[in-house]
């Protein structure tokens, strides 16, 4: 295993924004964010999750894919190439890792997306372990390990004074020998702290499953029988139908595709949708198969926990970051969900 | 003294019992200790739900906007802090809520605590329950400890600078008026206001970069009450759906000219947002301006009032065309 001093930092982080754009948490008003890094940055490492998950790298918010322009009947289109060359994505957390895995299953399956193919090949994904979790961490029910991605290219563990350093993919191998002269060998005892703290961070996360009782076992199944269960109309009730739990959430995925137009040009976009708005599902006809918010809700539960995991051998849509369970404003609790789901499985 | 909460849950349960409301909207608490959410209440023995402690935040009269709309005739019993108390009042004078068909219990609040001010400390470590004594928050950790600490420093910014603690609208007063002891509101403006134009640009274009258009901030504002919204609006699309800087900075500012005479300053907007932009300060400019050109006014405190932006008076100024 490799380490890199944390004084060399900087180095590091020059040498690989010198071989594309590096991505990793900023600090800025206060909010932590991935951001393009540059020199002077307020790099944040000691952040548990961001704010916005790092898919926006890989999956952005908004993303023009096409241009056109009228001249009389003539009709020209020229498509916008979605990579803008090699990026590096630097500090991503374990939950935040399995949460493009999720995105990958979408969009890599036949038909491939070419957009996000693209754009998912030029990076390189460096993770790093959670030595802390916090109190809404809850990835160990989804069987991830908060101190350890193993889908990175790159793991990375704090232990102090440097960060613990293991490729572990081609593109990983291939990162690391083009810093090497930044990285040295580690001790066995850099090693034994960085195991410490792995386990010290599962058995957090798995002891707050078991006090909580966050148990997805059979959850999945249970839903199928539970399109018009109860759960759902209390659960709607004190919903605002923000887009907050869906826009930073690292699994969701579903977007909308929107023309920006002036008189003769303009150009297509795809961005973020979220089915907790009106909006979401809209037919052109006016008729909405969701028309109130305990339909989205309902939706938002079921994608996660049931549609997602029936097509894609039983893999959850959810991995646990608890961004949702710390910024909706009304605390609606997917852990909660389970719990309940979990509940009336057992209880029937 | 019988605590609050007893007393929310008695009087939730007896007006259920007796038949005058058919639904009480007041606070539950979920599994983990920030949880102090929305609960609709129904059935008398459900009454035993709710709380009240210094996490109670989520503003309720907003939800009159829904329920009422679904239940005809019904009758709705509703927990208003001074915050929601005012919320309340302004759905009121926007014409979009029936006085007569709610019941309002009015709770004195003496502010609210902020869990992320208690984050940033690492006061958050295995806690389970916070109390409010006095000057002082009781933090209740796992294994039985306390710790104390001062109220006043783990406050939401906005419930430092609150005016009307006490609710303006009730129908009966929980529990003994609280001292009223506002900071000054409008620091953060007149700071705003001594940048010049390029400066200010830029905070704010700064500011609205970060945002993803959850629409957080309208959806819990009680004065964004429109059945339809414009930025809902498809045909014709005022708002695209790119998050770009014009489209950003387009949403923010219209919604903030929507409210404006109309925002009862309950910081609702700044504490939803999950990035951060200081929307409150954005409202707080227009009501100083307000207070400025007309004369100070306050939304949501008297329904009765003339609210300054839909009265014209013939010396209003003009203050767009003088120069």
């Amino acid at each position: 295993m490799k380490k890199v001093q944390k004084e060399k930092l900087e180095d590091l982080f020059e040498r690989l924004a010198g071989d594309g754009v590096l991505y990793l948490p900023l600090e800025e008003d206060g909010v932590v964010n991935f951001a393009p890094w540059k020199k002077g940055a307020r790099v944040n490492l000691e952040a548990l999750n961001t704010v916005l998950p790092p898919k926006r790298a890989i999956f952005p918010q908004t993303e023009t894919y096409m241009r056109f322009e009228t001249d009389g009947k003539k009709l020209q289109i020229e498509q916008v190439e979605p990579v803008e060359g090699n990026y590096f994505l630097f500090g991503v957390r374990p939950c935040d890792m399995a949460g493009i895995k999720v995105l990958d299953k979408v969009f890599l399956d036949e038909p491939e997306d070419d957009i996000y193919s693209r754009r998912r090949q030029a990076g390189t994904i460096l993770s790093l372990g959670c030595n802390d979790p916090h109190v809404s961490c809850f990835c160990s029910a989804f069987d991830l390990e908060p101190g350890f991605a193993p889908d990175a290219d790159v793991a990375l563990w704090d232990v102090g004074e440097v960060l613990l350093w293991k490729p572990l993919s081609e593109k990983g191998e291939k990162l690391t020998s083009s810093v090497e002269d930044l990285l040295e060998d580690a001790s066995a005892e850099e090693e034994r702290a960085a195991e410490e703290q792995r386990n010290s961070a599962a058995a957090t996360v798995a002891a707050a499953a078991r006090e909580h009782g966050w148990n997805v076992e059979g959850v999945e199944e249970a839903l199928q029988d539970m399109f018009e269960a109860e759960l759902w109309d209390k659960l709607y009730r004190r919903c605002l139908g923000c887009g907050i739990c869906t826009y930073i959430c690292p699994t969701c995925h579903c977007f909308d595709v929107e023309d920006f137009g002036k008189w003769q040009e303009g150009e297509r976009f795809r961005c973020w949708d979220s089915c907790m708005f009106e909006e979401f599902t809209l037919h052109a006809s006016g008729e909405n198969p969701r028309p109130t918010q305990k339909e989205r809700v309902r939706q938002r539960f079921m994608h996660k926990l049931c549609y997602y995991p029936s097509n894609f051998e039983g893999l959850y849509a959810c991995v646990g970051c608890g961004r949702c369970v710390r910024q909706c404003p009304v605390s609606i609790d997917i852990t909660q969900v389970i719990k309940e789901v979990g509940g009336v499985k057992s209880g029937s | 003294m019988k605590n609050l909460q007893d007393t929310i849950r008695e009087i939730a349960a007896q007006s259920l019992a007796r038949g005058e409301v058919e639904l009480v909207i007041g606070w539950e608490k979920g599994d983990l200790w920030w949880q102090s959410y929305p609960a609709f209440i129904e059935e008398e023995k459900e009454a035993d739900r709710l709380i009240w402690d210094p996490l109670c935040v989520p503003n309720l009269s907003r939800y009159l906007l829904q329920e009422l709309s679904e239940m005809d005739e019904k009758k709705i019993a509703l927990f208003v802090k001074g915050c929601d108390a005012l919320a309340f009042n302004q759905l009121l004078q926007d014409n979009r809520t029936v006085r007569e068909r709610v019941v309002l219990y009015g709770i004195p609040c003496d502010g609210l605590v902020d869990p992320s001010k208690l984050e940033r400390e690492g006061l958050d470590r295995d806690l389970q329950e916070v109390e409010r004594d006095g000057e002082e928050l009781v933090l209740k950790a796992a294994a039985g400890e306390e710790k104390r600490v001062p109220a006043k420093d783990y406050l939401y910014d906005k419930c430092l600078t609150c005016r009307y603690p006490n609710p303006v609208a009730y129908d009966q007063m929980l529990g003994e008026t609280v001292p009223v002891e506002p900071e000054e509101r409008f620091t953060g403006v007149r700071k705003l206001e001594e940048l010049d134009y390029e400066d200010r640009f830029s905070y704010w274009a700064e500011q609205f970069s970060r945002c993803i258009r959850c629409f957080a901030c309208r959806n819990v504002c009680p004065a964004c009450s429109c059945i339809k919204c414009v930025f809902d609006l498809q045909e014709p699309r005022w708002l695209g759906k790119a998050t770009e800087p014009s489209e950003n900075a387009f949403y923010h500012i219209i919604r903030a000219y929507h409210v404006a005479g109309r925002c009862v300053d309950c910081g609702e907007c700044s504490r939803v947002c999950p990035v951060d932009i200081p929307l409150q300060e954005l409202n707080r400019k227009i009501i100083l301006d307000i207070n400025e050109l007309y004369g100070e006014y306050d939304a949501g405190v008297d329904p009765e009032q003339e609210a300054p932006l839909i009265t014209y008076k013939t010396d209003d100024p003009a203050a767009f065309t003088e120069s």
